[in-house]
C-alpha cells in the first residue's frame, strides 16, 4: 500500500500531496477494532474495584473534605467542550467528503480550525498560569503508577500501589498524544490557511517551497487520521460505565468525596483544608 | 518523469454502436474508462499525456445519440448532436434562438462541426495551470496555482471560488440553464433526469469535476421544455477573438415580458464561476418590474453582489453588470 | 535607371505562380510530408525549469527499450563557432544606423558594402541578435568595458537550459509514441539556478539575474546592472523611471534644446508584449546521409543562405550538404537560415549510420523553440511645435531580450523614429535584459512594428491637441527624397567632435504620395468627421498611421539557362516562404529577353539542382535584391543571345532584338531569326562564357558551384548585382482604418482598413496586396490579442497553444480591406521595385492603436495587446487606465 499520494510539481519534481486516504480507513477501522477488543475484554474479565470497605474507612478518616470536590472549573470545562466541538467539526468536515458525502466543507473546516487554535492557545496560557501545570504531564516518576495502572486496566483494581493524582495516567498519556498531534495539526493547519482564501490570511501558497508544503500536508493528514483513532478512543472511554464519573465531572465540574477517595491519591491531589472549591 | 506533450499514450479504444453497448463497456471498466464525444476536450488531455485512461469509449458511432426532435413543444437534443447542427436547426432557431446563438458562438466552425452538445456542457475547466498538468486542487493536489499573488488569472472566477478559481468555459451551458433544460443521464439501465442547473457542481462540493457525471454515467440527451419557447431571449459572449475563443464572460437570459413588465425571467452568466452562475437574486428583483433602464441598473448592482475578484480579473465585475443591463435592454434604444 | 513606368509585359501583371497549384491541391510537400525506408523518429526532452544545470542523466531504462535507437545530447554537437560579439561586426559608415534589425543577419551585405559568402558563423546567422545594428554595436563598445569571457552561443541541445522548454536531449525510436514512452523513463537531475521573467524584476536591487554571467547584455557580452531603490519605488507606483541607468545610448542633435523649442510635450509609459512567431508550419526536419552527404528536408525562409548555417551546426563542409526546402509554411523571421534544431535529426541520423530520422515539432514545442519578438517596457517623451513639427524625441526602451543575446529591436525602433519623423533632436537609451523566456529573433519588422505602435498614437494625439490634421502632421514630419536619418553613438570621452558625422540616407521615400493617395481613396476628409462620434453604445474611431522598414539589399547573384528545347530555366536560391518573390523576381529575366512566361521554368528549393547565391528572405530584401540581380543576369543573357545571333546571322550584337523565344534583327520580327533552342545549341558548341565554362570571378562561390553543375546544358546567363546604390532602401506604408468601440463591454470591431504602399514598381499585384494585407493583419493581431504569458513564480509558459497566444482570426479583421501602391519606382533599382513584407506590419498595428485612441481618448491605451476590459474599465474610470502599466508577460 502506498501511504502517500504523489504528484509532479510544475518543475517535474516528485512531491507528496497528501497521505493516502486509505490511512483514514485504517485509523477508523483500527479505532473501532480497539473499541471492540477492549469492550469485549472488559465485558468478560473480572473487573474488581477498590474494596468498598477501604473507601468507607478513608471517608471516615477524611471528614474535612467537602462533599463535592471540584475537578474541572467552568473555564476548563468550556475549553474542553469548545475544543471537542471544533475537533468533531474538523474531523467530520475533513473526512465526510472522503467517504463520499460531498458538501462545501472548507469554510467550516478552517473556521473550526481557527476556533480550535484559539482555544488551544487560551488553554496553554490558562494551564500555565492558572492551573496545576504539572498535574497533566507524564514523567519517569510515573513508571510505578504506570505498572499498577496497567494491572488495574487488566481488571486488578484491588492491587495496592500508587493511585493517580488529579489525572489518571491514561488521561495524562492521552493528553500527551493529543498535545503532540494537536500542535502538529494546528501548526500545519495554520500554514494551510495561506493556501485558501479566507478572511484572516492573504492567500499566498508561495510562502514555502513545494517540498516544505509536502511535509506540511503529510503531517496534517497523518495527525488528522491519528485524531480519528484518538477521538474514537476518547469517546469510548468517556462513555464506559467505570469512567463515567470523570465524564460527569467534565459536564458538571465536580466529583463526590467518595469518588475522590476511591480513585485518587489524596497525597498527590490534596483537597483537604482548602478554603472551598477553587476555580480552575 | 520528464514532461512530454503532443504524443498520445496507448489506450484500448472502444467504438460502440448503441447506448446499451456503451453502458456495458462503461460498467465493465468503471473509472478506467474515458468517454469521448467530439474529442475537442479529450484530445488535449490525451495528447498532453496528462489523462491516461486505460480505455477510451468513442461515441461517434452511436447514432441514436444524434439528432434534435420535437418534444411536446420543447425539444430533445441527442448528446452527440454537433454544435453546428444545434446552431442551424430550424426548431432550435424558432423556439430557442438563445441556444442557437450560444452554439453558434462556440469556438470556430471546425470545432463546432466536430464538437457536440453533450461535450460542450460536459467539458472540463480550461484553467491554464490545471490544463498544464500541474498538481492543483482540481487535479487532486492541494494548491491553486491560479490564485497566488503572482498568478495570471485574467480568465478566472469572481464568484463562489472554493480553493479552485477555475471557471466553467461552456457557452451552451448557461443557455440551457436559462431555458430550464434537463440532462438525461444513464447508468447501467438506470435513467436519471437532472435539471441542468444541478448538473453542474462547484469546487466546494467536488473540486475535481465540473459536472455531477461520475464514472459509468452517460449523458444521452438534453431536454428543453416548452416553457421559455418564444419568450424574449438574449445571448452575448465577450471574448478576445471573435472566432476560436472561450468566453471571458457570457450571458444567457430568457424573459417572459408582458407589455413592458418582466413577468418572469431566468438569467445565467458563465465564465465567472466553476459552474454556470444563475442570477437568482436578479431574477427575483426584476420580477414584476418594468423592462427599463432603472430596472437594468438595479439588476446590474444585484448581479455582482458577493463577487471576489483576483489580481487580474476585476474587470469581470463591470462586465457582468454591463451584460446584465444589455440582457434586460435587449433591442431597446437606451444605453448605459 | 527607370524614371517612368516602362512598358513591361510581365512585371506588374498577375499570373499563376509555379507553386500555387501544388499548394491549393495539397500536392506540395513540406518537411513533414517526406518519408523514407527505415525512417525513425526523434522526440525532444524539454527543460521543465526556466534555468538550471543538468547534473545527471540516466537514460539506461529508456535505451534498454526495444525499438529505442539512441539519445543525442549537447555534447554530441560540434563546438559552436566563436560568438559574434568577439570580433567586431562589419559596420557601414562608422556609427551609421543600419538597416533595422531583421534586415541583415550575419553575412548579409553590410550597408553599402560588398556581398560576401556567408562567413561561417552559422549560429550568428540564426540569431536575430547577431545582426544588431552597427550603430548599436558601436554604442555597445563605448558603453562598458569588456566583462568576462565571451558568452556561450546557443546550440540546439543544452546542459544548462536557460528557459523552460529548451531542448535538453533527443531520443530516437521506431515511432514517436515509443520515443515519448522512452523519454518518460529517463531520470534527469537538475541544479536549479536563478531565473527572471519580468525584466524589471532583474533590475531590482537584489533581483535575480537571468544568467550566471549577468542580467543585461552589454558588449561584448554581459554585465550586472541594478537600478536604485528610488527607481524601483517609481516602478512600484506604476511609473517608469526615465532617469535610470541605461546600457545603450544613441543620439542626434540636442535633446534639451529640442524640448525647449517645443510648444507641446507628450510623455508616455509604454508596455508591449512578447509574441511568438507561430508560423503555420513548425520547424520540422528530416535527415539522412548518403554517400557521405547529408540530405536534409527542412523548413527555411532562405535556401541559399541556410546552407552555411546548417553545415556549421552539423559540423560539415557546405558541399557535404543537400538541403531540400521547396515549400515553407511561413517563418516571419524565425527561420531566416532555417532553425538550429534541424541539426538534431542530422546528427542523430549520423549516429545511426545515415538512417533517415524525422523530427516533427509540435505546436507546444514550436512555442518554446520557435523564437519571439521581444516585448518592451519603456517610456517616451515627444516635443512638438504648434504646427505639428516634431522637435525632439527621448525614448528609453527595455527589451525582453531572452537568455542568449542582445536582440536590439529597441535600437531599431529608435532609428525608425528618426527616419519617419525626421526629428532633429533625439536620444535613445536602452537595456536588453536577459530573461529566461524563449529567445527572440527578428520577427517581421523587428523594432518596426513596435515603433509604429509606440510612436504613432503620440503623433495622432499631438495632431488632436494642436488642431492639426492627422494626415498633414505626418506629411509635415515624414521623409521625402533621399531623406537622412539615424542616431549616432556617443563619442569616446575627450575625442574631438567631427563637423559632420555621417548618417544614413534612403534611396527613395514617397510616403507623402502614399498619404495623399490613401486620403483620397479612404475619403479621409469626410470620414475623419465621424471620429469620436457615439451611436448607441458604440463610438467610431478613424485614423491614419505610417510605417517604414528596410526594403532591399544588394550584391547577390542570378543564374539561368536557355535549354536546347527552347525553355528558359531560371534558378533561384530564394526560399519559398509564401511571398512569391521566388517567382516574381524570376520574371525579370524573362522580361529582359522578352520570353513568354509559359516557356519559363523556375528551379528552386533543392541545393542539388544548382542554385545561385541569394539574399536572405528577410528584411524585405528579396524583391529589391533579386530584381537587381536578375536584371543583371537578364542583361547578361540578352547580350549573349545577341552575340550568338550576330555570330550566326551577321551584323553587330546590338542590331538584334528578341521576342517569343526568338532572336531577330531589330524591327524585323518576321525576318530571319534564330530560336532560343538553336541559340542554346550554339552556346554549347561555343562553350566559354556561353555555356557556363567561364563565369565571372566576382560571383559567389555558391553560384560558381551551381554554374559548374550546369555547364554545357545550354546558354547560361549569370551575373552578380554590381549596380550602384547610394543609400539604404526603405519602403513605406500609409494605413487608414475605422474602428467601432462598444463602450459598455470594450469589445471593438475594425470596420475598414486601407494600406497604401510606397514600394516602387509593382511586381505582382496579387502578391503585393497579400503582403500589404497580411502584414496589416499581423500588426492588427499584435495590437488585438497576440501574447506570451508566463507564470513568474515557476517561470513557466502559460500561453503555449494557438488558442492561448491568440493570433488574429478571420472575424478580428475587417470584412473590407483595400490596398494600393503609389507606383513610383525607386531610382536605385533599374526595375524600380522595393520590398514590402515588413513595411506593411507597423502601419497596420499603429493605425488600430490610433483609431482606438480616436474613439476612446488619448493616453487610455498604453499597453498591448488591447484587451476589451482595458477599454471598458478605463472609460468607466474617467479615461484613466486601470490595468497594470509595466508588468510583462501577463
Amino acid at each position: 500500500m502506498d501511504f502517500l499520494t504523489w504528484a509532479r510539481s510544475p518543475w517535474g519534481d516528485t512531491i507528496a500531496t497528501h497521505i493516502s486516504w486509505s490511512l483514514f480507513w485504517a485509523a477508523l477501522v483500527g479505532g473501532l477494532l480497539f473499541l471492540l477488543g477492549h469492550g469485549g475484554y472488559m465485558l468478560f474479565s473480572q473487573h474488581r474495584r477498590r474494596d468498598p470497605a477501604e473507601v468507607d474507612r478513608m471517608e471516615a478518616e477524611h471528614k474535612g473534605l467537602p462533599a463535592k470536590i471540584e475537578r474541572h472549573g467552568i473555564v476548563a470545562r468550556m475549553f474542553h467542550w469548545i475544543m471537542a466541538a471544533s475537533m468533531l467539526t474538523l474531523l467530520l468536515t475533513a473526512f465526510l467528503p472522503i467517504v463520499g458525502i460531498q458538501f462545501a466543507w472548507v469554510q467550516w473546516h478552517w473556521i473550526a480550525g481557527m476556533l480550535l487554535t484559539v482555544s488551544i492557545l487560551f488553554h496553554i496560557v490558562h494551564a500555565t498560569f492558572f492551573m496545576d501545570f504539572w498535574s497533566i504531564w507524564v514523567g519517569p516518576k510515573d513508571i510505578p503508577e504506570m505498572k499498577i495502572e496497567m494491572m488495574r486496566e487488566m481488571g486488578r483494581e484491588d492491587l495496592a500501589g500508587p493511585r493517580p493524582g488529579k489525572y489518571p495516567l491514561g488521561n495524562r498519556l492521552y493528553h500527551l498524544a493529543v498535545v503532540v498531534a494537536g500542535l502538529v495539526v494546528i501548526a500545519s493547519g495554520v500554514l494551510m490557511m495561506w493556501r485558501i482564501r479566507n478572511s484572516i490570511t492573504v492567500r499566498n501558497p508561495y510562502i514555502m517551497s513545494d517540498l516544505a508544503w509536502s511535509f506540511t500536508y503529510v503531517a496534517h493528514g497523518l495527525m488528522g487520521v491519528g485524531f480519528v483513532g484518538l477521538v474514537i478512543a476518547h469517546i469510548y472511554f468517556a462513555l464506559r460505565p467505570e469512567k463515567l464519573w470523570i465524564t460527569k465531572a467534565m459536564v458538571f465540574g465536580f466529583i463526590t468525596r467518595r469518588e475522590y477517595l476511591e480513585f485518587h491519591d489524596p497525597e498527590r491531589w490534596a483537597q483537604e483544608n482548602k478554603p472551598g472549591p477553587k476555580v480552575a | 518523469m520528464p514532461p512530454i506533450r503532443d504524443v498520445m499514450p496507448a489506450f484500448e479504444l472502444f467504438q460502440p454502436a448503441t447506448v446499451a453497448d456503451t453502458l456495458g463497456i462503461l460498467d465493465r471498466h468503471g473509472a478506467d474508462a474515458w468517454i469521448m464525444a467530439g474529442g475537442m476536450d479529450t484530445f488535449d488531455w490525451l495528447k498532453d499525456r496528462i489523462a491516461r485512461p486505460k480505455v477510451v469509449v468513442d461515441l461517434s458511432a452511436v447514432t441514436e445519440l444524434r439528432g434534435i426532435k420535437d418534444a411536446g413543444g420543447g425539444i430533445e437534443i441527442g448528446a452527440m448532436t454537433t454544435l453546428t447542427e444545434v446552431a442551424n436547426n430550424g426548431l432550435v432557431q424558432e423556439r430557442f434562438p438563445l441556444l442557437a446563438q450560444a452554439a453558434l458562438l462556440v469556438a470556430s466552425p471546425q470545432i463546432r462541426n466536430q464538437g457536440t452538445a453533450g461535450g460542450n456542457v460536459s467539458q472540463d475547466a480550461r484553467c491554464w495551470y490545471y490544463r498544464a498538468g500541474w498538481p492543483c486542487y482540481r487535479a487532486g493536489g492541494n494548491i491553486c496555482y491560479a490564485d497566488t499573488p503572482t498568478s495570471v488569472n485574467r480568465e478566472h472566477a469572481i464568484f463562489d471560488a472554493d480553493r479552485c478559481v477555475a471557471v466553467n468555459p461552456s457557452d451552451t451551458a448557461p443557455a440551457l440553464i436559462a431555458l430550464d433544460a434537463s440532462m438525461v443521464v444513464k447508468t447501467g439501465g438506470q435513467d436519471r433526469v437532472i435539471p441542468a442547473e444541478e448538473f453542474f457542481v462547484g469546487p466546494g462540493v467536488d473540486i475535481t469535476r465540473l459536472t455531477m457525471l461520475m464514472p459509468g454515467d452517460l449523458l444521452t440527451a438534453i431536454r428543453i421544455p416548452a416553457t421559455w419557447a418564444g419568450k424574449a431571449h438574449y445571448f452575448e459572449k465577450v471574448r478576445d477573438r471573435q472566432v476560436w475563443d472561450f468566453p471571458l464572460v457570457n450571458i444567457a437570459s430568457a424573459m417572459n415580458v408582458s407589455g413592458s413588465t418582466i413577468a418572469d425571467s431566468r438569467m445565467v452568466v458563465n465564465g465567472v464561476a466553476a459552474r454556470p452562475y444563475r442570477l437568482t437574486a436578479v431574477e427575483a428583483a426584476i420580477k414584476g418590474k418594468a423592462r427599463d433602464k432603472a430596472t437594468a441598473d438595479m439588476a446590474a448592482e444585484i448581479a455582482v453582489r458577493g463577487a471576489a475578484p483576483l489580481r487580474h480579473n476585476a474587470y469581470k465585475i463591470p462586465l457582468v453588470k454591463a451584460l446584465v443591463k444589455r440582457a434586460i435592454r435587449g433591442d431597446a434604444e437606451w444605453t448605459s | 535607371m527607370a524614371d517612368s513606368k516602362p512598358p513591361y509585359k510581365l512585371i506588374g501583371q498577375n499570373y499563376t505562380t509555379p507553386d500555387l497549384v501544388a499548394k491549393v491541391t495539397g500536392k506540395a510537400r513540406y518537411a513533414e510530408d517526406f518519408r523514407a525506408d527505415g525512417m525513425v523518429f526523434v522526440k525532444l526532452l524539454l527543460s521543465p525549469r526556466p534555468h538550471a544545470r543538468v547534473v545527471s542523466v540516466d537514460a539506461s531504462a529508456a535505451l534498454a527499450m526495444p525499438g529505442v535507437h539512441g539519445i543525442l545530447r549537447a555534447s554530441d554537437f560540434p563546438a559552436p563557432p566563436p560568438p559574434p560579439g568577439a570580433p567586431p561586426r562589419p559596420a557601414g559608415a562608422p556609427g551609421a544606423p543600419a538597416p533595422p534589425a531583421g534586415a541583415a543577419p550575419a553575412g548579409a551585405p553590410p550597408a553599402g558594402g560588398v556581398a560576401a559568402p556567408v562567413a561561417g558563423a552559422p549560429v550568428a546567422a540564426q540569431s536575430g541578435a547577431q545582426r544588431a545594428t552597427p550603430a548599436t554595436a558601436a554604442a555597445n563598445t563605448t558603453a562598458a568595458p569588456p566583462a568576462g569571457p565571451p558568452l556561450a552561443a546557443e546550440i540546439a541541445l543544452t546542459d544548462e537550459p536557460l528557459y523552460e522548454g529548451e531542448p535538453i536531449l533527443a531520443v530516437c525510436a521506431d515511432s514517436e509514441e515509443l520515443a515519448a514512452d522512452a523519454i518518460e523513463k529517463i531520470h534527469i537531475e537538475f541544479e536549479p539556478l536563478p531565473f527572471v521573467i519580468d525584466p524589471l524584476e532583474s533590475l531590482r536591487p537584489g533581483g535575480p539575474n537571468g544568467r550566471t554571467e549577468g542580467n543585461v547584455f552589454a558588449a561584448p557580452n554581459m554585465k550586472t546592472l541594478k537600478w536604485t531603490a528610488a527607481d524601483m519605488a517609481m516602478i512600484d507606483q506604476g511609473k517608469f523611471p526615465s532617469g535610470a541607468e541605461a546600457i545603450d545610448n544613441l543620439s542626434i542633435g540636442d535633446i534639451e534644446k529640442g524640448f525647449k523649442e517645443a510648444d507641446l510635450i507628450i510623455e508616455r509609459d509604454h508596455q508591449q508584449q512578447t509574441t511568438p512567431h507561430m508560423p503555420l508550419e513548425s520547424r520540422t526536419a528530416m535527415a539522412f546521409w548518403k554517400n557521405g552527404k547529408l540530405y536534409l528536408h527542412g523548413s527555411t525562409q532562405s535556401v541559399a543562405r541556410t546552407v552555411a548555417a546548417l553545415a556549421g551546426w552539423v559540423g560539415i563542409k557546405q558541399d557535404e550538404l543537400v538541403l531540400i526546402s521547396e515549400y515553407t509554411g511561413g517563418g516571419f523571421g524565425s527561420k531566416i537560415p532555417g532553425a538550429q534544431t534541424m541539426a538534431i535529426p542530422a546528427l542523430m541520423s549520423k549516429k545511426l549510420q545515415g538512417r533517415p530520422v524525422m523530427m516533427r515539432i509540435s505546436r507546444e514545442e514550436e512555442t518554446y523553440i520557435g523564437r519571439t519578438r521581444p516585448g518592451y517596457t519603456g517610456w517616451v517623451k515627444m516635443g512638438f511645435k504648434k504646427d505639428g513639427r516634431v522637435t525632439a524625441i527621448d525614448a528609453f526602451l527595455i527589451e525582453q531580450s531572452g537568455p542568449y543575446r542582445r536582440q536590439g529591436d529597441n535600437a531599431t525602433t529608435a532609428n525608425l523614429a528618426s527616419l519617419c519623423y525626421q526629428v532633429p533632436n533625439m536620444r535613445f537609451r536602452g537595456i536588453s535584459v536577459a530573461t529566461n523566456t524563449p529567445p527572440p529573433t527578428s520577427q517581421r519588422a523587428p523594432g518596426g512594428l513596435q515603433a509604429g505602435v509606440l510612436f504613432e498614437p503620440m503623433i495622432s494625439e499631438a495632431a488632436r491637441k494642436l488642431g492639426v490634421d492627422e494626415v498633414a502632421i505626418r506629411k509635415l514630419n515624414g521623409p521625402s527624397g533621399q531623406a537622412v536619418f539615424g542616431l549616432l553613438p556617443p563619442l569616446p570621452p575627450g575625442a574631438p567632435v567631427p563637423a559632420n558625422r555621417p548618417r544614413q540616407k534612403v534611396t527613395s521615400a514617397f510616403i507623402n504620395e502614399a498619404l495623399d493617395k490613401g486620403a483620397a481613396m479612404f475619403n479621409w476628409e469626410e470620414r475623419k468627421k465621424r471620429s469620436g462620434q457615439r451611436v448607441g453604445s458604440k463610438i467610431t474611431g478613424v485614423a491614419v498611421a505610417t510605417g517604414a522598414y528596410t526594403a532591399g539589399s544588394i550584391g547577390v547573384d542570378g543564374l539561368c539557362i536557355v535549354q536546347p528545347d527552347g525553355k528558359l530555366i531560371i534558378h533561384q536560391g530564394i526560399g519559398n516562404l509564401g511571398t512569391h518573390s521566388l517567382s516574381d523576381t524570376a520574371r525579370v529575366i524573362a522580361e529582359m529577353v522578352n520570353m513568354p512566361w509559359e516557356q519559363c521554368e523556375v528551379v528552386w528549393g533543392d541545393t542539388s539542382k544548382g542554385l545561385p547565391w541569394s539574399s536572405i528572405q528577410a528584411g524585405s530584401q528579396t524583391t529589391y535584391a533579386h530584381t537587381r540581380a536578375n536584371y543583371a543576369t537578364g542583361m547578361d543573357l540578352r547580350k549573349k543571345i545577341q552575340e550568338i545571333a550576330a555570330k550566326d546571322m551577321g551584323g553587330k550584337p546590338e542590331d538584334y532584338d528578341m521576342a517569343n523565344a526568338k532572336v531577330f534583327r531589330k524591327g524585323a520580327p518576321g525576318g530571319r531569326s534564330m530560336t532560343f533552342g538553336k541559340v542554346a545549341e550554339r552556346a554549347i558548341q561555343l562553350g566559354g562564357v556561353y555555356d557556363g565554362h567561364e563565369v565571372p570571378k566576382e560571383l559567389n562561390a555558391m553560384t560558381k558551384g551551381a554554374a559548374a553543375s550546369l555547364v554545357g546544358m545550354g546558354l547560361m546567363g549569370v551575373a552578380r548585382d554590381n549596380l550602384p546604390r547610394d543609400g539604404q532602401t526603405y519602403s513605406f506604408l500609409a494605413a487608414f482604418a475605422e474602428v467601432e468601440v462598444d463602450v459598455e463591454t470594450g469589445v471593438y470591431t475594425i470596420v475598414d482598413y486601407l494600406g497604401v504602399a510606397d514600394v516602387g514598381t509593382v511586381m505582382h499585384p496579387h502578391s503585393l496586396g497579400g503582403q500589404i494585407h497580411g502584414g496589416g493583419i499581423q500588426g492588427i493581431g499584435h495590437v488585438r490579442s497576440q501574447k506570451l504569458v508566463y507564470d513568474p513564480h515557476y517561470g513557466a509558459a502559460l500561453a503555449k497553444r494557438l488558442h492561448h497566444n491568440k493570433p488574429p482570426t478571420m472575424l478580428d479583421i475587417p470584412l473590407k480591406m483595400e490596398w494600393a501602391a503609389v507606383e513610383l519606382p525607386d531610382p536605385s533599382n533599374p526595375i524600380g521595385a522595393k520590398g514590402i513584407g515588413e513595411p506593411s506590419i507597423g502601419g497596420g498595428g499603429a493605425v488600430i492603436m490610433c483609431a482606438l485612441a480616436a474613439a476612446v481618448g488619448d493616453g487610455v491605451l498604453r499597453r498591448t495587446p488591447v484587451h476589451p476590459e482595458m477599454i471598458a474599465t478605463a472609460l468607466a474610470n474617467g479615461g484613466k487606465p486601470t490595468y497594470e502599466p509595466l508588468t510583462s508577460f501577463i
